[in-house]
């Protein structure tokens, strides 16, 4: 979510016993109630994940992803031979030829089976979607500095060869590019200013898949029953029939598809059996061929063919869309049934349902999401946002933590994969154990789990219309959107650059970085007579880039209904199957309005304040100057420049500034809240980083608040970097402040935290009170990165950036950055231990 | 001349005392710094408030902006200005128990300042903790401490020579003031600045056991090793560096030590 989170690949955080035992004593992989004998075992050098685990885990640390190539010429070859069909009859033939011919790869030491391609870490093309970036982009794969893949010259030719042609002014980027309005392309398309492209570069993802009331109740054995019934029952002569017997016979082979890639898995692991020297993976296999025979096509009977059944849909959908935020949901509390009947039928231990949790994270892992420079720049790290949610409450509204929530916390902090993003839902009388255990993920510093607010993402889906026990019932999809398991919503439609907007208010609608018109045409900076005639520029441009914002999504709405149906994943949605409807129609029972993300909420605030204060009641500069100071890019303004940095900033729970974000923020939600989608459902709003905030920086030139040209935006509700000087609770409080209920596509608070600070179960236990302290305010969503040694060596580098580390030592006052080098070095070194 | 100046403090302090009498309280007062998000001097999440001023010198002291009340890291603040800081403050205080720990230099020497907050901070609900160095006149501040849910005091050294020499005065009035925090209705904790090449003798340190066992029994013992994070304050303020080579103990030792309290009868815990 955060470019600091993402795993450092050349660095593998090792988690062996040697390793445990020193956390241990450091006082820090303590289990959370540690137990005599669990702390005997750890003593006894036993490891805390499986030898299988581990070995898979190194490959995942170690290897570069790769591309394959195998599903593009499969899905290629197939639509040669259904031109003139109807495109989800084409689309799902397509993808029962991809089931029915891709490789069958089972790695060494697997539990759960399912290859995408011939790599274990691996990625796919999906050119239906767009070639072109590709064919741009493929020769600098393995060279480009975010997300790099390896691809040979081969499979470079091959694609150019034999792939691209067929594609060539059939691939749905170059129907958006055809469409999109010349004026709104300028400022729409590869600009960072407004920006879509994973909705026409990509498919849209963003589905929860329903495990509870579709998938494990039917299997697809069962969808297939429905679609047949339900076309017995409509009349092909009726026209409105017609498209429903389409969508049927489209999910009649996607279905068939599913099951057939299952059953080839079957034959492939007793293939291998019959080779097997060694008994007990002889035995593995057997269990995984049964597994495979059994699912997807039945309802899953056992805790380990339900694991099974997850992956296989998460194929399901990766080899039919290449999607975005496929979320398995709420894991806990559709697995946790099944591990309570195999756990007291003596057929499972809780050490082999640990192993399959930890198995399963790494296959989340293994697959990477195959996606352009420029989105991978918003959405870094191979993070394909597989949101995982855990805890919270049930539908009926009572507590949910059981077993499963606190293995799935366990895997996390164990295995250290990237995937699933682990979300967490804390509700107010949540067990003390569950938040212990969630704040003692956050101390290990992988940046996990998300932290949510349980009634305000509750609140969330009620204003967006929801009925109670479904919006009590909600997951996360992708980073922080509130979601259900019966919704179609584009969770990460647009994000919209808010400094673009204050950009072409103060010079005249254009960029400062390229000189080019850009926004509306606007009067001189220096003509500003007060504070609320800028701010009227400012809402002006901003109006302009929100409407651009809805122009690019009605066209890409409407692109995905003519050119991506998408049967696969509509046959895991309830609604779609029974009124045979695709989700790209609006086949779910909840079709809520997209999302428009707004970035750069910070910087704008504090812009805006630097100028009514410097400006406008001060009077220590003028619009003039400052306008010169900022095309100058601050240089030879260094006394103006800490002027303005001077002036509250957002974060510090100041309301001079916090109140001018929370003006700005109510207005965004007014704005866009007024129009509406295809379906009729009003756009949404949020406040949500990836890593949106560095390209859309990067075109930003110096902005009022001190900022310099190109620098990193301002993500989600976080204050901008190293401005909130007070502490984490005073940003809390800002942030907090932002009415953040009405913005039902998610709020997004990062914050750091020194990991002396969490090191100590009583520290643990702050946090958590600091938590329910943000949530009591409001706060919907918060995640830490608890600071490695690299950060804190970039610390004493760069004072300026980190005035909010803390440092806390009994009766004694100071940060971080006032301490001297040798202090700075000694907690550095403590750090360092601590990782080890 | 020591037992002078141990005299003179007093008288001081007295002498202050009458000129304040009218006025026992103040409406503001000078502050190191608001620290929130303090987590090792008391329950929970805190706010510890650092008053400047302090009757000691300590060659180890981590804190020097506190030894005067005006110098370039002190500032004025209004007892409304604290009031309304420590407002914003109070969720964070409810949900983890925490709450207010006025610290220092020594938070009694400013005594109408800190009897002005107290009873502003104790009508507000707000728990409350005071960290001292137990040098002052017990009987002057007696109605604060009684409003306080906990008491850290010091005791640093049992030899008054030493102590005079390290801390610039006599141990005297903070051992006889030890004995009436302790009789007070308020938890105690005594605090020993552990830190080698002053107090960790095996005679200091048994002393002052067998002091807490028999003036405090009830109290608990913390013990914080000694740190030089303080270093770069002295030359911010353009002090030098205390002339001393102090050590921080292992925590190995500390455990011993505390292994020793604990077989003498003595509680100790700790806030880390």
């Amino acid at each position: 979510m955060m470019a600091d989170r993402k795993r450092n690949e050349t660095e593998p955080m090792r988690v062996t016993a040697a390793a445990a035992i020193l956390f241990l004593f450091s006082g820090r992989r303590m289990p959370v109630h540690p137990k005599a004998e669990e702390l005997q075992q750890l003593e006894e050098g036993t490891e805390l994940i499986t030898e299988r685990i581990e070995k898979i885990r190194q490959n995942y640390v170690n290897a570069k992803p790769a591309i394959s190539c195998e599903r593009a010429k499969i899905w290629t070859e197939s639509h040669k031979r259904t031109e003139g069909q109807h495109v989800a009859i084409r689309r799902a033939q397509a993808f029962y030829d991809t089931c029915n011919q891709l490789a069958v790869h089972i790695f060494e030491g697997e539990l759960i089976v399912g290859a995408i391609g011939e790599f274990r870490k691996c990625g796919i093309l999906t050119p239906e979607f767009s070639w072109l970036w590709v064919d741009r982009e493929m020769d600098q794969f393995d060279k480009r500095p975010q997300d790099p893949y390896v691809m040979t010259e081969d499979q470079r030719r091959f694609m150019r060869e034999k792939i691209f042609p067929y594609w060539k002014g059939k691939s749905l980027e170059e129907a958006f590019l055809a469409r999109v309005p010349e004026e709104t392309r300028k400022i729409a398309v590869d600009t960072g200013v407004v920006d879509n492209d994973s909705k026409w570069r990509q498919a849209v993802g963003e589905i929860t898949p329903d495990y509870q009331d579709v998938l494990f109740v039917k299997g697809f054995g069962g969808i297939i029953r429905q679609a047949r019934e339900k076309i017995a029952q409509l009349d092909e002569t009726k026209p409105e029939d017609m498209e429903k017997i389409i969508f049927y016979r489209s999910v009649l082979l996607t279905s068939r598809g599913i099951i057939r890639y299952a059953q080839r898995y079957a034959d492939e692991a007793e293939r291998l059996a019959g080779e097997e020297q060694d008994e007990k993976r002889r035995c593995e296999l057997m269990q995984i061929a049964a597994n495979c025979r059994r699912v997807p096509e039945f309802p899953p009977q056992t805790f380990y063919e339900a694991m099974q059944f997850l992956w296989f849909t998460q194929i399901g959908g990766i080899l039919s869309e290449n999607p975005l935020s496929l979320n398995p949901g709420r894991f806990d509390q559709y697995m946790n049934p099944y591990y309570q009947k195999d756990k007291a039928a003596g057929r499972i231990t809780e050490e082999q349902a640990q192993e399959l949790i930890d198995a399963l994270w790494l296959k989340y892992s293994e697959w990477v999401w195959t996606i352009s420079a420029n989105t991978a720049d918003y959405f870094a790290g191979y993070n394909q946002f597989q949101n995982l949610t855990v805890g919270g409450r049930t539908r009926e509204g009572l507590d949910a933590a059981n077993d499963i929530t606190y293995m799935a916390l366990k895997a996390t902090e164990e295995v250290k994969t990237h995937q699933p993003g682990l979300s967490v839902r804390v509700h107010a009388d949540c067990p003390d154990e569950f938040l212990g255990a969630v704040t003692h993920l956050v101390s290990s510093g992988t940046g996990f789990p998300a932290i949510h607010n349980d009634s305000v993402g509750y609140q969330m889906l009620i204003n967006a219309g929801y009925e109670p026990e479904d919006a009590r019932d909600w997951n996360n999809c992708g980073c922080v959107v509130p979601h259900y398991r019966k919704t179609g919503e584009w969770t990460a439609a647009v994000n919209v650059n808010f400094g673009s907007a204050l950009e072409y208010a103060l010079n005249e609608g254009k960029s400062r970085m390229t000189g080019e018109q850009m926004g509306l045409p606007e009067k001189p900076c220096r003509d500003f007579t007060s504070y609320e005639e800028v701010k009227e520029a400012f809402y002006k441009q901003f109006k302009n880039l929100c409407r651009h914002s809805i122009i690019v999504t009605l066209e890409a709405q409407k692109l995905h209904q003519e050119m991506v149906p998408r049967p696969f994943l509509s046959s895991c949605i309830e609604q779609c199957m029974e009124d045979g409807k695709d989700l790209s129609m609006g086949g779910a029972k909840y079709n809520v309005g997209p999302v428009i993300t707004g970035i750069g909420l910070a910087v704008v605030a504090n812009s805006l304040a630097v100028i009514k204060k410097l400006v406008f009641e001060d009077h220590v500069t003028t619009m003039a100057e400052l306008d010169a100071a900022l095309a100058a890019d601050w240089e030879g303004y260094d006394d103006l420049r800490s002027q303005a940095q001077a002036v509250p900033k957002y974060g510090n729970d100041d309301d001079y500034v916090d109140s001018i974000a929370l003006e700005i923020a109510n207005w965004y939600y007014r704005e866009i809240h007024s129009y509406k989608d295809i379906f009729g459902s009003p756009f949404l709003t949020a406040f949500m980083g990836i890593s949106n905030y560095i390209p859309m920086g990067r075109v930003l030139g110096a902005t009022p608040c001190g900022r310099k040209n190109g620098e990193p935006s301002s993500e989600g509700v976080s204050p901008y970097v190293g401005s909130d000087t007070s502490t984490p609770l005073a940003a809390m409080r800002s942030a907090a402040k932002l009415n953040q209920e009405i913005h039902s596509g998610g709020t997004l608070l990062n914050l750091r935290l020194n990991h002396e600070l969490v090191a100590t179960k009583r520290g643990q236990a702050n946090l958590g009170a600091m938590i329910q302290s943000f949530f009591s305010l409001g706060g919907f969503h918060v995640q830490f990165n608890t600071l490695s040694s690299k950060v804190l060596r970039e610390a004493q580098a760069h004072p300026e950036n980190y005035k909010d580390l803390l440092v806390r030592v009994a009766g004694y006052s100071t940060q971080f950055v006032n301490l001297s080098k040798s202090m700075q070095d000694a907690i550095i070194a403590r750090t360092e231990h601590a990782e080890m | 001349m020591d037992a002078e100046q141990d005299f003179l403090l007093l008288d001081c302090g007295m002498e202050m005392n009458m000129n304040q009498e009218k006025e026992r309280y103040a409406s503001g007062g000078c502050i190191m710094q608001l620290q929130n998000y303090s987590v090792n001097d008391g329950d929970g999440i805190r706010t510890d408030i650092f008053l400047a001023g302090c009757p000691l010198r300590c060659r180890w002291c981590s804190n020097p902006e506190g030894q005067t009340l005006h110098n370039p890291m002190t500032r004025y603040m209004t007892v409304e200005e604290v009031v309304a800081a420590i407002r914003k403050q109070r969720i964070f205080y409810r949900y983890s128990g925490g709450g207010v720990t006025f610290s220092g230099g020594e938070a009694t020497m400013q005594t109408g300042f800190l009897r002005t907050l107290t009873e502003r901070l104790y009508d507000m609900g707000i728990s409350l903790a005071l960290e001292t160095c137990g040098c002052f006149d017990f009987d002057e501040v007696k109605d604060i401490l009684e409003k306080m849910n906990l008491i850290f005091c010091d005791i640093k050294l049992m030899s008054e020579e030493k102590h005079r020499q390290f801390t610039g005065v006599s141990n005297q009035v903070i051992l006889q003031n030890i004995p009436r925090i302790a009789s007070l209705d308020v938890p105690l904790v005594i605090r020993i600045p552990v830190i080698h090449g002053l107090n960790t003798d095996e005679e200091n340190l048994k002393q002052t056991f067998c002091f807490i066992r028999e003036h405090a029994p009830h109290a608990r013992l913390e013990l914080l090793p000694y740190h030089t994070f303080g270093e770069e304050k002295y030359r911010q303020l353009g002090l030098e560096l205390p002339q001393a080579s102090f050590g921080r103990p292992a925590e190995a030792e500390l455990a011993a030590w505390e292994k020793t309290a604990s077989e003498m009868g003595i509680k100790t815990i700790s806030f880390r």
